[in-house]
């Protein structure tokens, strides 16, 4: 007999086996409710209704690690969380309060006001794609874009995208390491992952102007694909509800057995019998068709409620939009690529660019009208009938037929444990580099973490919409590394007139996490918000996404560092004002190779930042801009070389974090855009990683400017490799406009900003510590060893 | 019927050299490459309808050449790599083909897929197909197949 069909008599060890052999993911206490479940019921559940449990119940929908019970062990202490995600993320934005914050943790991405007037709301989403992604990445990367694409036209009643962002971590390119049977190399996931990012916001349409890649051999086996999207709405667009009566319409792709298992997928390790069916390729110009019919509609008023087809497909959208209504789904309505497709797998199958809408009765035929203008396929596969069940059919068939309070409120947590990992700390004094300052400068701008990414940016469009203002590469030449996009959405508002932009930008330091995962936390939102500051934005209206990844939460020092981590986005997010609007979690990112090793990633945790720009005309770039102006540096540099870069070159002995004075950052960042916003400010860089002289010799070679800097007043007894190379954070260099330098100064009184010299015409970086010279370097030959080609 | 559409060697140098950089990076020396486009259309037309398709709407004149008969280049004691997606797997490039055949032809095609071929010499057929697995084809996604010339 089938083991579904004795499902309620199967001991544990059996469920655990069925579960393997259905790719649930399901663990043993989740199984044993689901049987206690169907024992109550007095009958065997449908193959349908357990897959649909799976697909709700997965780490991916329901986020059970991290909005679960956490007991966190420090030494003799032990804290305990009964939901971590709202006692540290979401109670910062709770208690901040902000008005301007429109629709925060509630819907597909997060929404906050936008420009003057209070007519739009800016939505803003990252998530990740990770595991399809290490499968095959130039599909695992497409459908990534396409999904969060669909966040963005699936919160509220459909906001307009105007921006993709992409942050990207993966194994060295150079790395020596011989690579598991089951692995793909760098390089190919790379060029894949890249590829498909290209291919996808290319075809599509919309700019893909932010992000960032890191390098680490970490991500070997598990390569991290974060993927954002922003975008416009009306603010009376913003609310949703499903009025029983309406019907489900699926709008978009049609349904394939292509993609039959992703959210599942998402809460199991990967290994060597990774099921390959998870994988698809994506279809930009299906998602436009969908965009475009979407907009029309909306304005039309044409349904009541959206939402995106994503991990769980029909199961999950459904079931999220159906939540208090129930939904009685024909799945034979469906529209379908295969003909070989089982009832079920119709209803759990991801295939993409689908998207379903719930639309009275009398307005089906206005909304066909415009579906079939923009050549876009649609079905009804039923309707919402306000009796809190959903029951599935295919034919005389009965897919599943269960209350939407069990499948929503009936997902068991447990307890999990968590403890502090202990690092060994030593602090000695860094050395000189052996080979001088420059020559450790040239290693640092040649470094994959620091080097030129012109050979990923170029094959991007970042222009498409004509409203990127902040480009990704800057400078006279357009091959400066920009700290922000600045983005004038005029494409979605069509007010020629407005010069509202806002900026978005990232923090990420996986580094310093191996060290002290608190002080990540607070030093990627510190990062995020510099980088919006140094591209002109108004911080102190700083919104940001979270995006943790991390190995399995199985091992407590894994849920040890989270729990850190989640202290930090909750104390930054408060000191800062910044409320998290939205996020994402992905677990689970640890492989197994052929011979048994585990390959777990760093704890990973991508802060992307948005903040308004009053008027985009007069947003900063990072380079210098004219002979004569002075430099200062704004912000104490503080000693301790972990995290860093150069710790990564040539090994100082020191793995001191330099801490994040959160109180002083808040009040020197307040009075530089003070000095920004009066025109003081010619350009701005953040210091980040390599240090002051990689972010010097970046806004020298990118404004085609020498310049002569004497640290003397900034060394506070720091050697001179923390001076250079440290990675304390905080700091900004300044490019102050030479008849501006009075009022630059008043602004900024009190303030750690110090003069440190001037540009120069001549292609010279001269740096000094009083009588003692650096280096002195061309800036042409520092472009030189810093413009790589990545691929 | 299979289309094979390859650039005219004069503007060809950079794909060729991209081409070789990549498999120098998957440890293969090839001496020469040539590359192009493969479109498998699948319906009932005639062998005039094919060349329609294959010089007026697949071919850029200027720069390209089209062929009815694949495996037209030469390249002397080489290899031949093709590689296509799986029939399962989603293909937009031949998707969006197939739309574009039938507002040429006025008729609807059973399928188009795409896909592509790699003309290379090289030391050895085992060195190739290592690389080839390393660096062109997930055999997840794809299928290949590598002939000698």
């Amino acid at each position: 007999m089938n083991p579904m069909e004795k499902f309620n008599s199967l001991n544990a060890k059996e469920l655990a086996a069925l579960d393997k052999a259905c790719g649930w993911s399901l663990n043993a206490e989740e199984l044993a409710e689901a049987q206690r479940q169907f024992r109550r019921m007095g009958r065997q559940p449908a193959r349908g209704e357990l897959e649909t449990i799976a697909q709700t119940w997965s780490e991916h929908c329901k986020h059970k690690t991290f909005s679960g019970p956490v007991a966190f062990r420090d030494g003799a202490k032990t804290k305990k969380y009964r939901n971590l995600f709202k006692e540290t993320i979401v109670k910062a934005t709770r208690t901040l309060n902000r008005k301007w914050c429109l629709s925060v943790f509630t819907d597909n991405a997060g929404i906050v006001e936008f420009g003057k007037g209070g007519k739009w709301g800016l939505a803003f989403k990252a998530e990740t794609h990770n595991h399809p992604c290490a499968v095959e990445p130039y599909g695992g990367a497409e459908t990534g874009v396409g999904g969060v694409i669909r966040d963005i036209l699936g919160v509220g009643l459909g906001a307009k995208p105007v921006l993709n962002t992409d942050t990207f971590c993966f194994g060295r390119l150079d790395g020596k390491k011989r690579l598991p049977k089951n692995a793909l190399s760098p390089e190919r996931v790379m060029r894949g992952v890249v590829e498909g990012v290209r291919d996808y916001g290319n075809r599509i349409g919309i700019p893909t102007a932010a992000g960032g890649i890191y390098f680490d051999d970490g991500y070997l086996l598990n390569p991290l694909v974060y993927v954002g999207c922003a975008g416009l709405i009306p603010v009376d667009k913003i609310d949703k509800k499903v009025i029983p009566g309406d019907l489900i319409v699926s709008i978009g792709g049609r349904t394939g057995r292509d993609g039959i298992h992703g959210a599942t997928f998402s809460s199991a390790n990967i290994d060597e019998e990774t099921s390959a069916s998870a994988v698809q390729i994506g279809h930009a110009v299906n998602e436009k068709k969908a965009l475009d019919v979407l907009m029309r509609a909306r304005d039309l008023g044409l349904y009541n409620a959206v939402t995106d087809c994503g991990a769980g497909g029909f199961s999950s959208a459904i079931g999220e939009l159906g939540s208090e209504t129930g939904a009685r789904v024909r799945l034979e309505k469906a529209l379908l690529k295969d003909t070989r497709i089982e009832p079920w797998e119709i209803w759990v199958s991801e295939s993409q660019e689908r998207m379903i809408l719930s639309v009275p009765k009398g307005k089906l035929k206005k909304l066909a009208a415009i579906l079939d203008a923009e050549n876009c396929e649609y079905c009804v596969l039923g309707e919402f009938p306000g009796d809190g069940r959903l029951l599935v059919t295919h034919g005389e068939e009965r897919v599943v037929d269960l209350p939407m309070a069990f499948l929503h409120g009936g997902v068991p947590n447990f307890e999990k444990a968590a403890s502090r990992r202990r690092v060994k700390i030593s602090a000695p004094a860094p050395a000189r580099p052996t080979a001088g300052y420059g020559r450790a400068l040239k290693s640092l701008l040649a470094h994959p973490n620091v080097c030129s990414r012109h050979s990923v940016i170029t094959q991007y469009d970042h222009e498409v919409q004509g409203g990127t203002v902040g480009k990704p590469l800057q400078g006279r030449y357009g091959d400066g590394p920009g700290d922000a996009a600045v983005i004038w959405p005029q494409a979605a508002t069509l007010d020629l007139h407005d010069f509202s932009g806002f900026a978005v930008s990232h923090g990420f330091n996986p580094a310093i996490g191996r060290i002290d995962p608190y002080q990540m936390a607070l030093q990627s939102i510190d990062e995020a918000v510099r980088n919006l500051l140094a591209a002109g934005a108004d911080v102190s209206r700083t919104a940001i996404l979270d995006n943790f990844c991390a190995a399995s939460p199985r091992d407590p020092e894994v849920m040890g560092d989270l729990v850190l981590a989640a202290e930090g986005c909750h104390d930054a997010a408060m000191a800062y004002g910044a409320p998290f609007i939205s996020g994402k979690d992905s677990f689970y990112n640890q492989s197994k190779d052929a011979d048994g090793r585990e390959y777990p990633i760093p704890l990973s945790l991508l802060i992307s930042a948005t903040a308004p720009v009053e008027d985009v005309r007069r947003a900063l770039t990072i380079n210098f801009k004219e002979a004569g102006n002075p430099v200062y540096l704004a912000g104490a540099t503080a000693p301790g070389m972990g995290g860093s870069v150069y710790n990564e070159l040539r090994d100082t002995g020191n793995n001191a974090v330099a801490p994040l004075d959160m109180k002083a950052a808040v009040k020197l960042y307040a009075g530089l855009a003070r000095a920004i916003k009066a025109g003081c400010v010619a350009a701005a860089h953040d210091v980040s990683q390599g240090g002051l002289a990689v972010t010097l010799s970046e806004m020298a070679f990118s404004g085609g400017f020498g310049a002569d800097i004497d640290l003397a007043p900034a060394r506070r007894g720091l050697t001179g490799t923390e001076l250079l190379f440290g990675e304390s954070p905080a700091r900004l260099v300044l490019e102050v406009a030479k008849g501006r330098e009075a009022e630059f100064l008043r602004l900024v009184k009190g303030l750690p900003v110090a003069e440190i010299g001037y540009v120069k015409e001549e292609p010279l970086l001269s740096v000094s510590d009083g009588s003692e010279r650096f280096f002195t370097e061309d800036i042409f030959a520092l472009k030189d060893c810093w413009k790589r080609e990545l691929i | 019927m299979i289309i094979e559409i390859w650039t005219k060697e004069k503007y060809a140098g950079n794909e060729e050299q991209g081409f070789l950089t990549r498999m120098a990076h998957a440890g293969l020396k090839a001496g020469a490459a040539r590359l192009s486009r493969l479109y498998r259309v699948e319906g009932v037309f005639s062998a005039k309808e094919f060349d329609k398709l294959g010089s007026e709407l697949l071919t850029d004149p200027i720069t390209e050449h089209y062929s009815l008969k694949p495996g037209k280049i030469k390249l002397k004691g080489g290899y031949r790599v093709e590689i296509w997606l799986k029939d399962s797997v989603t293909d937009v490039v031949g998707e969006s083909v197939k739309g574009a055949v039938a507002d040429v032809l006025g008729k609807d095609p059973a399928t188009v897929r795409f896909g592509h071929a790699y003309y290379l010499t090289c030391e050895s057929g085992a060195k190739l197909k290592h690389a080839v697995s390393k660096t062109l084809v997930n055999e997840t996604v794809n299928k290949c197949r590598i002939e000698k010339l």
